[in-house]
Order: C-alpha cells, then sequence, then structure tokens
C-alpha cells in the first residue's frame, strides 16, 4: 500500500494527537504506564488504520483480523485507539482506572470495546494469539492475528514456548510486533536480561523476521505489508522504538515506565507534542 | 468398569463424541499416550494440538482457541496442568472462557512419587472464580460429568486419577450437580455422615458394613463430586441431621475440600469435622495399595477417627 505525504502527515498529527490522549488519562488516573504507551502507539494505530479488517458496528465479525495487546500495560495507548476507530467513546476514556470503569489499569476482556482478551500478566497474551492463529487455520478462515509485544516482556519463558509452537504449526496468520525500545521497568533490556542478537533469536526459532523504524509510518506499513504476505512461516517484526517518545523528559528512561506525570510534567508534554503537531501542519 | 483406568474412559469418551461437539478441539503436552488422548488424536488429528512439553503455552493457546468459539479441553497430568500453568487458568477463569481442564494422575500418583503426585490441586483450583471444580466417584460418573461440563459453557477442572476407579453407581446413574449423591442411605438421623471425594467414596463403602457392625453405629455416605459450586442450601439440608461428618479425599487436608466444608459446615449448621487426606507431605513411591495404608486410607484408621468423632 503505497502512502502520500499527505496521508503520511496526517497519520502523524493523528499519532500526536493521540499521545496527548494517553497523557491525559495517565495524568487524570495519576497511575499507568506512560513510556510503554507513548513508544508503541504508532503500530497500534497504523494496524488499527490501515492494516487490520475490523468493524466496530460488528465487533464480533467472524472473520476480523485479532488484535492482541500482550504488553497489557500500554492499555492506554489500546484505548486510545479503539476510541479513535469507534469502540470506546472518547468520555470514557478519562474513567481509566476509575472505580467502576469499564477501562481497567489492564485490558479486561470486553468484546463490545474490542478487546479481545485480557492481558497485562506478560507473555500470556502472545501464546493466546497461538491458539487463535491455529483456530483460524482450523476454520479455513482467511484472518491474521496480529500481537504486539514488549521487548522486556521477551523475558517471559512463555514466549520462547509460543515461539517454537507458531513456527512448527507454520502460522504464517500470525504476526507479533515487537516494541523494541530497549527499557523494562528496572533498566536497559541489556542490563536486566539481554535480548541482543535478537532477530537472529527469532530466526533460529524458525520465523520470518523483519526489522523496521518504528517511527517511520512508511517502514511500519510496508513492514505489516510484508509480513501479511508471508507464507508457511509466521512473522515478527522487531520495531525500534523509542520509550516515552515525542516527550523529552519521558525519552530513553525508565523513570516514566510506571509512573504518571505530575500536572506541571502534563502541561509541558501537552505542549511539547502540541508544538511538534503545529509543525506538521504547517508542512500540510 | 471398574477395571478400566479412569484415562481410558476419558480417551474413549472424545473420540466417541468427536463428531457431537464439532467445535471440541484436544490440547496436549506432550502426554497424548499417558492420558489415552492419542485416540482421539489418530481419529481427528486435524482437532488435536500437541504443544510439547510447554503446559504454559498449551493453556494460553486453549485461550486463543475459546475466543475463536472452539472448546477446547486441554488434558495433562494434575500437577503439571494446574500447578505449572496456574495463572493461565486463572485468567482462562478470570475471562470465564469455555475451556475445559481433565487432568489425570490426581492423588497418590504410586511409583513416580512425590514430584508428581497432586495433592494440592483442588487449593489451587477451588479458589479461582468461575471455575467449576469436579471430581468424579467412579467410571460411569466420569462420562456423565464429562457430558455435562461439555454442555455447560465456562471453565471447568474435571479431576481423574491416574488408575481405575470402584464402581459406586448403577449404569443408569445421572449428574445432578445440584443434587446430593448419597450413596448408601443411612437412618433419619446418623451418627456419621461420611463425604467421599473422588476415590475417598469407594473407601467410604468398602468400610462402612464393618463400621457399622464392629462400632454398633449407623452410618450415612455422599459422594461429593462437586467440589465448586457446591449448592449449599441442599447440602446443608442432607447432613443437617447427622451428628458428625468425616470427609475422605487423596488431597492434601490444608485447603482441600475437608477445608471448603468445614468452613460451609460451620457456618450453616456446626458440628465435629474430621478430613481423612494427606498430612502435610507430598506423597511418595509406592504401589497404589502401600501408599493408601500408609497415610491411613485403611479400615483401622478410619474406624479410630469415627471413634475420636463419636467420642467428641
Amino acid at each position: 500500500m503505497e502512502i502520500s505525504q499527505t496521508e503520511e502527515k496526517e497519520l502523524s498529527v493523528d499519532i500526536l494527537e493521540i499521545k496527548k490522549e494517553i497523557l491525559k488519562m495517565i495524568w487524570l488516573a495519576q497511575s499507568g504506564h506512560p513510556g510503554g504507551s507513548l513508544s508503541c502507539i504508532s503500530l497500534i494505530y497504523i494496524l488499527y488504520k490501515n492494516i487490520m479488517n475490523i468493524d466496530s458496528n460488528n465487533p464480533n465479525w467472524e472473520d476480523r483480523d485479532i488484535f492482541i495487546l500482550s504488553k497489557g500495560h500500554a492499555a492506554p495507548a489500546l484505548y486510545a485507539v479503539l476510541s479513535k476507530v469507534g469502540f470506546i467513546k472518547k468520555e470514557d476514556l478519562f474513567t481509566l482506572r476509575k472505580f467502576g470503569s469499564k477501562l481497567q489499569g489492564h485490558p479486561t476482556k470486553n468484546l463490545k470495546l474490542g478487546i479481545e482478551i485480557s492481558t497485562g500478566s506478560l507473555g500470556m497474551g502472545f501464546s493466546t494469539s497461538i491458539g487463535c492463529a491455529l483456530a483460524a487455520k482450523l476454520d479455513n478462515k482467511d484472518k491474521k492475528i496480529f500481537a504486539l509485544l514488549g521487548d522486556g516482556e521477551l523475558n517471559e519463558g512463555v514466549i520462547w514456548e509460543a515461539a517454537m509452537a507458531a513456527s512448527h504449526y507454520k502460522l504464517d496468520n500470525l504476526i507479533a510486533v515487537i516494541d523494541r525500545n530497549g527499557i523494562q521497568s528496572d533498566g536497559s533490556t541489556e542490563e536486566i536480561m539481554a535480548l541482543e542478537p535478537l532477530a537472529d533469536k527469532w530466526k533460529a526459532f524458525g520465523w520470518h523476521v523483519i526489522e523496521i523504524d518504528g517511527s517511520n509510518i512508511k517502514d511500519i506499513i510496508n513492514g505489516f505489508e510484508k509480513a501479511c504476505n508471508t507464507f508457511r512461516k509466521p512473522t515478527v517484526i522487531i520495531s525500534y522504538l523509542i520509550k516515552g517518545s515525542d516527550v523529552s523528559f519521558m525519552e530513553h528512561t525508565k523513570k516514566y515506565h510506571g509512573k504518571p506525570p505530575n500536572k506541571e510534567e502534563y502541561e509541558i508534554a501537552i505542549t511539547e507534542i502540541d508544538k511538534q503537531i503545529k509543525r506538521i501542519q504547517g508542512d500540510l | 468398569m471398574s477395571n478400566i483406568p479412569a484415562r481410558d474412559i476419558l480417551g474413549k469418551f472424545l473420540v466417541e463424541n468427536g463428531d457431537k461437539y464439532e467445535n471440541m478441539v484436544v490440547l496436549s503436552a506432550d502426554l497424548s499416550l499417558s492420558i489415552k488422548t492419542d485416540i482421539f488424536a489418530q481419529k481427528y488429528p486435524e482437532r488435536f494440538f500437541n504443544f510439547g512439553i510447554a503446559e504454559q503455552n498449551m493453556i494460553g493457546a486453549s485461550m486463543g482457541f475459546a475466543i475463536s468459539n472452539k472448546m477446547p479441553i486441554v488434558c495433562g497430568f494434575s500437577l503439571f496442568t494446574t500447578g505449572r500453568a496456574w495463572e493461565f487458568i486463572r485468567l482462562a477463569c478470570h475471562d470465564n472462557l469455555n475451556i475445559k481442564f481433565v487432568t489425570t494422575h490426581a492423588g497418590l500418583v504410586g511409583g513416580d512419587g512425590s514430584t508428581h503426585s497432586a495433592l494440592e490441586d483442588l487449593s489451587l483450583m477451588s479458589c479461582l472464580p468461575n471455575l467449576n471444580v469436579l471430581v468424579p466417584g467412579d467410571n460411569v460418573e466420569i462420562e456423565k460429568i464429562l457430558e455435562y461440563a461439555f454442555n455447560t459453557p465456562g471453565p471447568f477442572y474435571i479431576r481423574l486419577p491416574r488408575g481405575s476407579l470402584e464402581d459406586i453407581h448403577k449404569k443408569d446413574f445421572t449428574f445432578n450437580p445440584n443434587s446430593i449423591d448419597i450413596i448408601k442411605e443411612g437412618n433419619e438421623i446418623n451418627d456419621i455422615c461420611m463425604i467421599g471425594v473422588g476415590s475417598g467414596s469407594s473407601i467410604a463403602i468398602q468400610s462402612v458394613s464393618k463400621l457399622e457392625k464392629d462400632l454398633n453405629i449407623s452410618i450415612k455416605i455422599i459422594n461429593q463430586s462437586v467440589v465448586k459450586p457446591i449448592n449449599i442450601k441442599n447440602f446443608i439440608s442432607r447432613i443437617k441431621n447427622d451428628k458428625c461428618i468425616l470427609v475422605i479425599e487423596e488431597h492434601n487436608t490444608y485447603c482441600g475440600f475437608g477445608s471448603i466444608i468445614s468452613r460451609i459446615v460451620s457456618e450453616n449448621c456446626p458440628k465435629y469435622i474430621k478430613t481423612l487426606g494427606i498430612e502435610n507431605s507430598f506423597g511418595q513411591s509406592g504401589s497404589r495399595i502401600e501408599l493408601l495404608d500408609y497415610y491411613g486410607f485403611n479400615y483401622e484408621n478410619i474406624k479410630k477417627i469415627i471413634l475420636d468423632l463419636i467420642k467428641s
């Protein structure tokens, strides 16, 4: 799929606007995970906007593509995108983590809201995606299963159990996407539990590996398209991203992995993102 | 049917019902030969999935099948399924998914020894909301419970032994989770109500005539295959007139069925209860006869416990 420069800029602005929603949700909740929500939002938004076959008016549609946010702590990112594409009312976003809200701190299954399965305890969502992919094959359905994984999440043993099973069963309808921002809760992924050489690990497990610049929209779209046209093996897209991206003081740090901004920080963050939006719109 | 191991009953049930339950898929973690799901795999290879020795991924994948409108039957050893992959089962129950966890090798497993004995699984499973926890007392009941579970949406844990269970029901037995299954009627008021869970029911049956005769007491026996959810009203109505209760279960006495029922009885009609189970141990290797005897599932010990109960 070729996209024009104008479309690319519109997507960039949308992503920045969604980042503002994410920050507002977490700031109002005064808890949550801004760093890993900001990093992966481009992937989730482009999946829902440009790649997946879904229908917010028919969330039970049998032939829909499936998205599983295995890194469930990025729930604000998922909720904000589901709001943008019509599953969740915008005003409900700001009930995140509040008593009685449907929008729990981590995703809880609610098909009407577009949430396929509960996630948050890391590693589990990825193995669930294996079952979805096997079931789709069994039913001869031409549908894709997308699972978004954090890089820290790859420490979990079940990730590698699932990786073995996916290539064993030649699940070419399964696409894993890794938010490779390099930082987990306690620090750098390479300091805590080294992942590199990550691409080689997935290759050794029998996967088709695509590496992309996750901040480049064309790169993301091309990556997904290549993945969707891979046969006889599953694909993993290792997407190099920046933790806390587009908010200067949240970038490349573990500090905002699980810490909300205070009022002053929130306002600075919004100002920074607004400046970027204006810069892009000035170019439009 | 009493000589047929429980796992053979399971394997036969699955293969005979493959056409009836078209959405059924059977999952294994490299134990299809041990659990006899291999015969399903031979007849329905497209609906059988082996995940290798990876219980966590097997159960994670079962959740994916369930949200894709399949009915996964997750088969494994009781310990590895409930222990290794507990949090995956928790999440399946959290989302109230239509998954049937059917395990074998529960209780005192025999030669495999302490590392393979599942004496804690009822504790692990009974605390999970939404989960139905069922322990058939004999082969007739295994089939009836499987049929009930397959026809009832939601998560189920069905606990089976490795070997065979003695017959306690007639072939026309029907399973109703709300009715209390009295397998030996007593008097209007009984000195003892013995409550068997799984093999505990046949252990109770085997000793009851001699106990009644030797101790000159009246005994009623309930086969309690429903560990959760218990129909408390019906249960209490059937035990309220009995003086004392003895629970018999192949499970750790900490947080097994005895613990569950002690709470329910103490809250609703307090009376003395004792549990014959495994006391704070992981089990050990040995023949089944040796193990049952060592852990006190024998006539003399049951008699001693009942005498203590009567004195109390």
